[in-house]
């Protein structure tokens, strides 16, 4: 039972990071309808980010998070303007967009490869004592990390349902040609896209760096899968679906790490995935598809 | 001078065997527009099959555990291989291609990768986990009784003679009724489906196909290198047979085999000669993904369909008239940028 309760509560800490990374993905998907396998290195990019900030400018970790999902952002805006931008305007399909981001992901973990090497990587913290909060033992660090999961969960969704904004970006999400025509600037719209997306991308970069200690270039990459499980399980391009499929994944995962072996947690999450799309074809959040 | 001739042997060998591989994937993306992810699972379920069924059990008082341990002849092997790599597609794609979205069959192709590798490494029992098989002998290496380099230049001539079998048999496909029926599923699968064909299983039969040839060309791979672990089929190494493919052009049978050497021996060999600058043990592999990463970006840009594109063919022109007819419809429209 305490096996149980202690998994459950890793199970919490993992979702919580998994819904940063699924709600930063779906947020973009549903704005340019094309997956990004790249931002699982946006994550990395994050940490790497925090490294250099906390070390070079001598800063805290939290002090550092705001600068990183700054960064973060620009760099996925310099990416859709740079890279992805350019086929988007000759209306190239999301398929020939998904491999263009296989390939700033191979860009993006090579460059972390060659200019830091492949060595565990960590953040500067200090050790902290663990709180008994009811059944649940947790560290102030974990505590951390579900918190500013819930002000991302809060904050996304007042962007979405309050601002001009998130309404925009929820329009051209439901049907692209309709948000034109009424005068959305499709354009900008997929800028602020990338920019919420990457910035959420490397806030979940950080999180991830500070809850499970050691990172290396390809660390993001291999979270990937984990939040593609979580995404798909809730329904692609619904940022609340994600946060549903994060919960799942979270704490099925930490599950299968306490009770069959931690090298199959990431596994049992694609288990999840390839269920979820055997019996509900569209995630828990069934809606019509675009292709 | 030798030297030279043993290496250029190698990097031939290595061509071949990217060749098949580049060509399964052609026959699944190419051919039948289907995103596969998974390249390098089938790649290492060949070369696993291979080593296990070739290799003798394994030796007692040493650490070395793997399963069965036939000690094979070499076509048996293949065989076994091609099968293993048949049986595991279709089981996945019957699960993953039932759905019509590319994008979701692709995550579903990673994430079976993922699966593999982590089953190869963990269960130790199995293959070995992360040391891998090694030792698995050259295929007819004591008949012939050849020196070192001599029996590079046979395995050339059975890869050649394998690639050879492999690329006849996707030009076949292309050009057969089938072929045409595929083209149809990746321009448009619901057309085809109104016709009363199956989508799915048509969709299936390519990425079955697809896969036994990059099984083939792991058994290849893992007979020739003689060893094989899990960091033989890093997800990374699966983009590196897509940049071949896109670069030499889906949907050419000789563009596969022309991104097959260009991609895997031009820009990862060549890269070898490259200066250590810096203490970085992996800075030039870096470089090179980095290089492949660069190269996939510029191709779908500017040349989306590659160096061979697609020859366009429309079923009442004769094959030899689209020839060089075609050439000129390639300069006006581009030819036919597959999935574009």
């Amino acid at each position: 039972m305490s096996l149980f309760l202690a998994s459950l509560g890793f199970g919490i800490v993992t979702a919580a990071i998994i819904a940063v990374a699924g709600v930063g993905m779906s947020l973009q998907f549903g704005v340019t309808n094309f997956v990004n396998f790249a931002f699982g290195d946006f994550m990395t990019v994050g940490m790497y980010l925090a490294l250099v900030f906390a070390s070079g400018l001598g800063l805290t970790v939290y002090q550092v998070v705001p600068l990183v999902v700054v960064t973060t952002g620009l760099l996925g805006v310099v990416t859709n303007r740079l890279v992805l931008a350019p086929f988007t305007r000759r209306e190239a399909s999301p398929i020939i967009l998904l491999v263009v981001t296989i390939g700033v992901s191979m860009v993006i973990q090579s460059g972390l490869l060659a200019a830091w090497g492949s060595h565990f990587q960590r953040l500067p913290r200090a050790r902290a004592q663990p709180l008994h909060l009811g059944p649940f033992l947790v560290t102030p660090w974990q505590l951390g990390v579900v918190a500013i999961a819930v002000v991302v969960m809060v904050s996304v969704h007042v962007l979405l349902r309050y601002s001009r904004l998130g309404k925009a970006m929820r329009a051209m999400a439901d049907r692209r040609s309709l948000a034109r025509v009424v005068g959305l600037r499709t354009a900008r719209l997929t800028d602020w896209a990338w920019f919420i997306s990457t910035a959420l991308a490397g806030l979940a970069g950080v999180v991830l760096a500070i809850d499970s200690t050691t990172f290396t270039p390809f660390t993001g990459f291999g979270f990937l899968l984990v939040i593609f499980a979580a995404v798909v399980v809730g329904g692609i391009g619904k940022p609340y679906g994600a946060m549903l499929g994060a919960l799942i994944v979270g704490i099925v995962t930490s599950l299968a790490a306490s009770y069959l072996d931690s090298a199959y947690k990431d596994a049992v999450a694609f288990g999840v995935l390839i269920l979820v799309l055997m019996l509900r074809t569209e995630g828990i959040f069934a809606s019509r598809g675009r292709d | 001078m030798a030297g030279v001739a043993f290496y250029a042997t190698s990097l031939a060998i290595l061509a071949c065997i990217y060749g098949i591989i580049v060509t399964g994937l052609n026959v699944q993306w190419g051919f039948a527009g289907i995103l596969n992810f998974g390249v390098a699972a089938f790649v290492a379920i060949g070369a696993y099959t291979y080593g296990l069924v070739t290799l003798g059990p394994p030796p007692a008082g040493s650490n070395e555990s793997y399963i069965l341990g036939l000690q094979a002849p070499f076509l048996i092997g293949l065989l076994a291989a091609a099968v293993a790599g048949g049986v595991t597609s279709w089981l996945l794609g019957a699960v993953a291609l039932r759905r019509v979205r590319s994008d979701y069959l692709a995550i579903t192709t990673l994430a079976f990768s993922q699966i593999v590798w982590v089953i190869a490494g963990n269960e130790t029992w199995l293959v070995n986990g992360w040391d891998g098989l090694a030792g698995i002998p050259r295929p007819f290496n004591e008949v012939l009784e050849l020196s070192y380099g001599t029996y590079d230049l046979f395995f050339l001539a059975l890869c050649l003679v394998v690639l050879a079998a492999v690329t006849a048999m996707a030009e076949v496909m292309l050009r057969a009724p089938f072929g045409r029926i595929l083209r149809g599923v990746r321009e448009d699968a619901l057309i085809v489906a109104s016709f009363g064909r199956n989508a799915t299983s048509l969709r299936l039969r390519a990425f079955v196909t697809g896969s036994v040839m990059a099984s083939i060309g792991g058994a290849l791979l893992a007979a020739y290198v003689g060893a094989f672990n899990p960091s033989a089929f890093l997800a990374g190494e699966t983009f590196v047979v897509w940049t071949a493919l896109l670069i030499g052009g889906p949907g050419n049978t000789l563009g596969a085999l022309l991104g097959a050497i260009v991609v895997p021996v031009v820009l990862t060999e060549g890269t070898r000669f490259l200066p250590h600058v810096t203490t970085n043990s992996q800075f030039i592999e870096a470089l090179r993904y980095f290089t492949i990463g660069v190269v996939l970006i510029l191709v779908l840009r500017f040349r989306p369909q590659g160096l061979l594109p697609e020859r366009p063919r429309t079923h009442e022109r004769a094959p030899w008239s689209s020839r060089w007819r075609g050439g000129a419809r390639n300069e006006r429209s581009g030819g036919n940028p597959p999935h574009a």
